[in-house]
């Protein structure tokens, strides 16, 4: 038997097929039907930015571990479906460099910077998505379907309007505007559907996810009086949910592994996603929600890892047999055995019956929530220290802009002065009770201005009002006002936080134009076409916003008319 | 009853290669080797000196403390030696050695026939502590020990491990299919040191026809059920199958007798049979000589002491070139380097692969898929024990529940990034072992 070339090792001699590069491959495989849709649907630039941000996050991956020296893992596929992720996640007309700044952020600094595959702590792809959410807020945020810019059904829906039937199986198939990979919830179920069947995901986080979700939708949508099925479906398909609970929130490195921390983690992100999108400022929340839960998650780990088999079993009395003292020689006896000071599972006690309470660990539990809660406090006083530090240069740069505003609103303005410089008796405090006086009750006044020309001749005013009926919430803006023709110079926004693709159609030159050399009288809105100087026509899709900016707009007429004396004041 | 638990993983089988292989006596020619050590406990000390004579089922080395067992010559011959040998653990161990002279001449056996209901508690423990009766499953404890806890009145469950639940091995199918009448005997006189307890003879239900076989054996007895358990590896594991087949649980610091159980391996139920219906003592076992790098693999009858070199022989010799030979399972076996090895009480298989699967893969970074604490048995974290045995933190590891760990290889086996999960906490466990008994 000599001249036997043997190998030796440590048991288990036998390996499963199974590779890291095979579960990421099937994550792209299942990916395939949302991207072929996508790019289907969206057209050739879609492909692009898909092919992009693959070839990108695939480069980034290469040349970072050159640089620094480390084992080349591309073909671990692991880079490949990041950028893939993240070009799903993008909207299809965005500008390539936009897409490949993005790439290189999700594997660079997300992924790289902490340490390479399995210790990045956030979703790379996701964490890439917000930057370019922050950075590039405006691009990331127009969605192109059919040629034209569309508001997302969440986006109209979060403007106050309702989906019907239709609506939800546009959402369903995917005939509606998105990012590339979000829209159609059939190809993303198919893709799930597939990891399911091949066990490379856990149904645990998505279904806990969307369940949770659904349940909090269903509840606000019977609160508000919405249809609830409607409502509560329309939600599923739309924003990115189907995308994110079944391909982001699963993503292995940063999801928790064991049973009852996937459930926690899917609460939590069924959670997240309703309040933000529901209670905060965009209209999608799926993002933002994963990425803040993936912070949590060594901390859901902790909390939940999985007592062990037959843990606590040596000091519970089994089925009454073995009882008491005799408990406690077993217990001397096996300790002495294994010579154990081992203190396994302290935190388990028992009742009489020899149950073994405590699911979790509860001191655990209590210490994490105050961890949490003192990291939230530092986190907060930071914020108000930035945003300290921060306040001199926004509001030197706001008085700028103002001033821009102004301007152009009426370009033959020689010199802009408060009225409560020229006069000791008109306060704000007596303008707003004025104008309240007079039934502009939703309005305020914010700012007074005196217009003159070169002579020094007063023209005009210019006020700036806040009405707080828009969408978004206040509206703030300018109206220059001629008292010499009588006549509105025209408009600007200094606040407007109207949905993107409906509302925020005010600040465009075709709405803002219509009112300029209004002749002075309250001016009204209509859907049908207007055919006077004192009727504009409304948004489309926005009636809210028009109402409120016309408001405001008539409150600035009204007032300079209640000051001044309407045009009697020219001579 | 579940007849399975939470964890455990789906390997090859490979078991369809000997599982229809009758067993086939071989009859060893080169010289014997019986190490002194091949059971947990002391080892036994030597009777005989070079020269001696010695008959087959002869005595030759006594047990050396309580924790220790009986060894006889399986074979008629001549003492030549007793020297250092290199046994399947890995190391050299104080051994026996007697020159076969092929004759096979044997002691007189005294066999106790009494009915099974007249047997004394004392009657049976002393043939199976003369007969040298050890685990046969693989750890070798001293069976007469583990039938005489000291909380004798409370067991009331004598377990038959027959799940076999480490791939390609089949020895244990072959002896319940050809001898299942001698398993049934040897269990009721297990049963019969305990008053009122019952039996259960646990097989996966990969092995239909030993489960039919057995059940139309037992006709009517109430004493004995078959479990048919759920095919999984570790089915056999000692904590799980106690789980599987009582609902009870051990766990790391405890016994099988804390919870009322005896957990037995088929081929050590086997030997009880033989040590007192036979007189015979532990001198033969079966050894499953498989794997897709031997000729002809099959199901042998071994006498203890036969070299390995001699079993790979007798199954026809290598297929094309093995690249690794492991004594015993895949999953819990030992890679040997060398065939120069003797068959012990507790050598279950020889298997020679014709790939190396576990040198076949770079490990690679852990991606935190989870499958292994998803098939892990024991239900510890291995991810993160490998991770704090690795940076060497005894203390988190111990905390982490690193000391219920079994070893039973499904982390490694199942780890996509191919890390070698189960060598690494195996390591650590030994460390932390061994730093107690200081």
């Amino acid at each position: 038997m000599d001249g036997l070339n043997l190998k030796i090792s440590s048991s288990p001699h036998v390996r499963s097929k199974d590779t890291t590069s095979d579960l990421m491959f099937d994550v792209i495989v299942a990916l395939i039907p949302a991207t072929v849709f996508g790019i289907y649907k969206f057209g050739a630039h879609a492909g692009l930015l898909v092919a992009v941000c693959m070839l990108s996050a695939m480069l980034s991956e290469l040349i970072y571990e050159k640089l620094v020296r480390k084992t080349v893992t591309v073909k671990d596929c692991s880079a490949i479906l990041t950028g893939l992720l993240l070009a799903l996640n993008l909207p299809p007309e965005l500008p390539v460099w936009m897409a490949v700044i993005g790439s290189v952020f999700a594997i660079i600094v997300v992924k790289q910077l902490f340490g390479g595959l399995g210790q990045n702590f956030m979703n790379p792809a996701l964490g890439a998505r917000c930057f370019l959410l922050l950075s590039f807020s405006k691009q990331m945020t127009q969605f192109v379907y059919d040629g034209v810019t569309t508001a997302t059904p969440l986006a109209v829906m979060k403007a106050g309007a309702q989906p019907d039937m239709d609506i939800v199986s546009y959402m369903f198939k995917g005939d509606i505007g998105g990012t590339i990979g979000e829209t159609s919830v059939i190809a993303l179920l198919i893709g799930a559907a597939y990891l399911l069947i091949k066990r490379v995901i856990s149904p645990k986080i998505p279904l806990t996810y969307i369940g949770t979700f659904a349940a909090c939708i269903a509840i606000y949508a019977a609160v508000k009086d919405y249809n609830v099925s409607e409502y509560t479906l329309a939600h599923l398909c739309g924003g990115g949910l189907m995308l994110g609970a079944w391909f982001m929130a699963t993503d292995y490195v940063t999801s928790p592994i064991t049973p009852w921390g996937k459930i926690i983690f899917g609460v939590m992100l069924g959670l997240l996603t309703f309040v933000l999108r529901i209670f905060g400022s965009g209209a999608e929340g799926v993002s933002y929600a994963i990425i803040i839960s993936n912070l949590f998650v060594p901390l859901i780990e902790r909390v939940t890892a999985p007592k062990a088999f037959g843990a606590g079993a040596d000091v519970k009395p089994d089925a009454g047999k073995i009882t008491g003292d005799e408990q406690k020689n077993i217990n001397k006896k096996t300790d002495k055995l294994y010579a154990s000071d081992i203190n396994i599972n302290k935190t388990d006690k028992n009742d009489e019956n020899g149950k073994v309470h405590a699911k979790f660990d509860v001191k655990g539990i209590v210490k994490a929530v105050v961890v949490i809660f003192v990291i939230t406090l530092v986190m907060g006083a930071a914020l108000g220290a930035v945003y300290d530090i921060t306040k001199k240069p926004i509001s030197d740069a706001a008085l700028k802009a103002k001033e821009e505003a102004y301007k152009e609103i009426y370009p033959d303005a020689a010199s802009i002065v408060s009225i409560e410089e020229q006069s000791e008796s008109i306060t704000n405090k007596f303008l707003n009770d004025t104008l309240h006086a007079a039934g502009y009750k939703d309005n305020t006044i914010d700012e007074f201005n005196l217009v003159t020309d070169k002579d020094g001749r007063l023209i005009g005013t210019i006020v700036v009002v806040t009405n707080k009926n828009g969408y978004g919430g206040d509206i703030q803006l300018a109206v220059g006002i001629s008292l010499a023709e009588n006549k509105i110079t025209g408009i600007s926004f200094l606040t407007l936080n109207e949905t993107v693709g409906l509302g925020m159609k005010a600040n465009e030159a075709e709405f803002k134009e219509q009112f300029k050399d209004a002749p002075f009288g309250e001016i009204s809105y209509t859907k049908t076409g207007s055919d006077s100087a004192n009727v504009i026509d409304a948004i489309s899709g926005a009636t809210i916003t028009t109402s409120a900016v016309t408001d405001g707009v008539n409150s600035a007429v009204a007032i300079t008319g209640l000051i001044l004396g309407g045009g009697s004041v020219n001579e | 009853m579940k007849y399975t638990f939470k964890g455990g993983i789906h390997p090859y089988e490979g078991k369809e290669l000997t599982m229809d292989k009758e067993i086939a006596e071989y009859l060893p020619k080169g010289d014997m080797v019986y190490p002194v050590s091949q059971h947990i406990g002391a080892p036994a000390k030597p009777v005989v000196k070079k020269g001696d004579k010695v008959l087959a089922g002869q005595l030759i080395a006594e047990a050396g403390g309580f924790v220790s067992a009986n060894i006889h010559s399986s074979v008629s011959g001549t003492v030549k030696a007793i020297e250092a040998r290199l046994t399947a653990s890995g190391s050299k161990v104080s051994s026996i050695i007697i020159e076969n002279d092929n004759k096979y001449e044997s002691v007189e056996f005294t066999p106790i026939s009494k009915p099974v209901s007249e047997l004394e508690r004392d009657e049976i423990l002393d043939a199976v502590k003369a007969a040298g009766v050890v685990g046969m499953g693989g750890a070798g404890f001293p069976t007469n020990v583990k039938l005489s806890p000291k909380n004798a009145d409370e067991i009331d469950r004598i377990i038959v491990n027959a799940s076999e639940c480490e791939p390609y091995l089949t020895s244990d199918y072959r002896r319940l299919m050809e001898q299942p009448e001698k398993i049934i005997e040897g269990l009721r006189i297990a049963l019969r040191l305990f008053k009122g307890s019952k039996g259960i003879i646990a097989v996966e239900d990969n092995k239909p026809e030993a489960i039919k076989l057995l059940r139309e054996k037992l006709g009517e007895d109430s004493d004995i059920t078959v479990h048919s358990m759920k095919t999984k590896y570790p089915e056999g594991a000692e904590r799980q199958l106690i789980y599987a087949n009582t609902g009870r649980y051990i766990n790391s610091k405890m016994l099988p007798a804390d919870v009322g159980c005896i957990v037995h391996n088929v081929d050590t139920i086997y030997s009880i049979y033989e040590a007192v219906r036979e007189g015979k003592p532990l001198i033969t076992r079966i050894v499953t000589v498989s794997g897709d790098a031997i000729e002809n693999p099959c199901n042998l009858k071994v006498r203890t002491g036969t070299s390995y070199a001699e079993l790979v022989e007798a199954a026809g010799g290598f297929k094309g070139t093995p690249a690794k030979i492991i004594s015993g399972g895949p999953m819990m076996g030992k890679a040997i380097y060398s065939l120069d090895l003797p068959v012990t009480k507790s050598s279950s298989a020889i298997l020679c692969l014709s790939r190396d699967e576990a040198s076949e893969y770079e490990p690679s970074a852990c991606i935190r898929c989870g499958r292994c604490v998803s098939v892990c048995p024991g239900r510890v974290m291995p991810n993160q024990l490998a991770r704090l045995a690795n940076a060497g933190d005894m203390d988190a590891f111990i905390k982490n529940n690193g000391m219920e760990c079994c070893e039973c290889g499904c982390c490694s086996y199942i780890c996509p990034a191919k890390r070698p999960l189960t060598q690494v906490i195996a390591g650590t466990r030994k460390l932390v072992l061994a730093n107690k008994k200081k």
